[in-house]
């Protein structure tokens, strides 16, 4: 629709520049605040170094849980009609709406040792208070909605009837997903992933109930904050919201443009 | 061979019921019937993707009630084609040969597109093929594995007259080459008329009647076949026995002999139309019309003329290439009779014009 100069288009441009401002003001502003001298320094530095693999490591174990279990949740959500299934596609929203150290908290009376689940994990070696899996287990909590959400939705693009079709020209269940939906699909799926492993990169307020120790990047940036102030923590803030753009720029690469599709 | 038992789908509160039907081996069957009536989900049955409450289904003397669709080896073509996007042309035409060697997967792909003119195009991605070329990648899909039973859902739906009457001409020539049991839902019974050797007509789940097409064209057994297929005009009246069949009576004449002991010669009152008839019952009864029964002439009939005789006024003329579709008011009631579009055109038939329009009373389908 071309914009024509009126009262009402430049109340919508006036707005709508406003937000991206306050969206990318303050990400620009950290990123000119960091010397490449301090970000060099912050790239030497052991502690952080080891935490941001330890986010990484921890990020990509939750994304691949999520699109594990999360992938055959999704297919059965849009396309096999069950009893309860709306509530089955509420419940896996949840976490959404629930306040990370709200979740935190949750899966600590779930998955600590004074829960039953809890004392039966630990006894086959699978602690989570204070240990990697706990952090995993955060991740995972507060990623696994956005898998769901896209592969169902990548899943919904799908015609059901291309299945059907493989079907008859001789495959089983199995193979026309593997061959038919699964690649067409595929593309939306992989988009939910990187964001779900950006969002468990980005995850803060479940972990450090859970795990305070070891500390994943988030958590070492708070305590350095606390602990030493602003300086300490913007190095290590920059280095995170890299990580975080070249997510954003993968993502950007693999979904379509919305935005251009009329 | 295609065989249905008293087959009965429920798909949410829609329900097949109770149907019925043999499409002999190597016979191409036809099933018409209004949207909505339940033709695609017998289809999806026969193949295996809906599951059937009661009856069964047999295909080539094997009972297949309770195999999975990809152990039933059957052709199935949608209505709109469904060809897999990621694919090439090649590689949706070769989908069901994927286990089969390469070099006889390449002469099947190669063989089907040379027969349906798709050769240039098999490297293509399907993504913006014509409607017909969809349409023929869709076919030779369906028949690279060689299926013994071929399922259309309504193939020529999506595409133009001209294609449609390209693809139905190659349709029956495949099928015969192919020997392929053919079984297509249409809403066209021209399709039926052309292609098919048995017909079944599915109204509201139910088959309303089957037979081959020329038998359910001229004998509908309800008003809702005789409209649905368009046998003609179906009019709603009473049939009662005449009193004296006069030995001038038409259906006394040579007719006569060919009357079973059960019919007799009646008068069917529609409004104010009165027709003789044929008729094995009386009461309540539809007659249907058939426009190609219907004879009209501007002067008198010669004789033998039809003792069913009005006066008509033209009030349409509806001109095709061959014939002519017209309109007729006979005191009230509406007809159609079809005429050559040349005798259309000798007689000046415009609207407003006198004619009278003549029917033996054998030609008058009584149900």
């Amino acid at each position: 629709m071309p914009l024509r100069t009126s009262p009402w288009s430049l109340t919508l441009w006036l707005l709508a520049a406003l937000l991206v401002l306050f969206v990318a003001g303050p990400l620009l502003r950290l990123l000119l605040q960091a010397s490449p001298a301090s970000l060099g320094a912050a790239l030497s530095d052991p502690e952080l170094v080891a935490s941001i693999w330890l986010t990484i490591l921890t990020a990509t174990s939750a994304t691949a849980l999520s699109v594990g279990l999360g992938v055959p949740l999704a297919y059965l959500l849009a396309r096999v009609p069950f009893p309860g299934r709306r509530i089955v596609a509420g419940i896996v929203e949840l976490p959404v709406v629930v306040p990370h150290p709200v979740a935190g908290i949750a899966l600590l009376l779930f998955l600590g040792r004074q829960s039953t689940i809890g004392r039966g994990l630990g006894a086959i070696g699978l602690e989570f208070v204070n240990q990697v899996p706990g952090i995993v287990a955060g991740m995972l909590f507060v990623s696994a909605p956005i898998v769901v959400s896209a592969a169902r939705e990548a899943f919904h693009s799908v015609d059901p009837k291309l299945e059907r079709v493989a079907r008859t020209l001789g495959d089983t269940g199995w193979n026309a997903f593997r061959h038919v939906t699964l690649p067409l699909a595929g593309r939306g799926i992989v988009a939910g992933a990187v964001l779900a492993w950006a969002r468990s990169v980005s995850e803060f307020g479940s972990i450090v109930i859970l795990t305070y120790n070891p500390k994943v990047a988030s958590i070492l940036i708070y305590d350095r904050f606390t602990l030493f102030g602003l300086p300490a923590a913007v190095p290590a803030a920059v280095v995170l919201l890299l990580i975080a753009l070249a997510v954003f720029g993968l993502v950007q690469l693999l979904a379509p443009d919305r935005a251009e599709q009329r | 061979m295609i065989r249905l038992e008293e087959v009965r789908v429920r798909l949410g509160s829609f329900v097949l019921e109770d149907v019925s039907l043999a499409v002999p081996a190597g016979g191409y069957g036809l099933i018409i019937g209004p949207t909505g009536s339940g033709k695609t989900t017998l289809l999806e049955a026969i193949a295996g993707h809906e599951r059937l409450e009661r009856g069964r289904i047999i295909l080539r003397d094997e009972n297949v009630t309770s195999a999975s669709p990809e152990a039933r080896r059957v052709g199935f073509v949608y209505q709109h084609y469904h060809l897999f996007p990621h694919l090439t042309v090649a590689e949706n035409i070769g989908y069901g040969l994927r286990h089969a060697q390469a070099e006889a997967r390449a002469e099947r792909v190669a063989q089907l597109a040379e027969s349906l003119g798709l050769l240039p195009l098999l490297p293509r991605s399907v993504r913006g093929l014509s409607g017909g070329e969809q349409q023929r990648t869709a076919l030779a899909r369906a028949l690279a594995p060689r299926p013994t039973i071929l399922l259309l859902d309504e193939p020529f739906a999506a595409v133009d007259p001209a294609t449609r009457r390209a693809l139905r001409r190659e349709l029956r020539a495949l099928h015969e080459r192919e020997g392929v049991t053919t079984l297509q839902v249409t809403h066209d019974f021209e399709d039926a008329l052309r292609l098919g050797d048995v017909v079944a007509v599915l109204a509201d789940g139910r088959i309303a009647q089957s037979g081959t097409p020329d038998s359910v064209f001229r004998y509908p057994n309800s008003a809702f076949v005789a409209e649905f297929i368009g046998t003609g005009t179906v009019l709603r009246g009473t049939v009662e026995r005449m009193q004296v069949p006069g030995p001038e009576s038409e259906a006394s004449g040579a007719e006569r002999s060919d009357l079973a002991e059960t019919r007799f010669a009646g008068r069917f009152r529609s409004n104010g139309l009165e027709l003789e008839v044929v008729a094995e019952r009386e009461g309540a009864a539809y007659a249907v019309i058939r426009p190609a029964d219907l004879l009209i002439s501007r002067a008198a009939m010669p004789a033998p003329a039809p003792r069913n005789r009005f006066d008509a006024t033209v009030t349409r003329v509806e001109r095709g290439s061959v014939v002519a579709q017209v309109h007729l008011d006979v005191g009230g009631t509406a007809l159609v009779a079809t005429v050559m579009t040349t005798t259309a055109d000798e007689l000046g038939l415009a609207p407003g014009i006198q004619l009278v329009a003549a029917i033996k009373a054998t030609a008058i389908h009584l149900i």
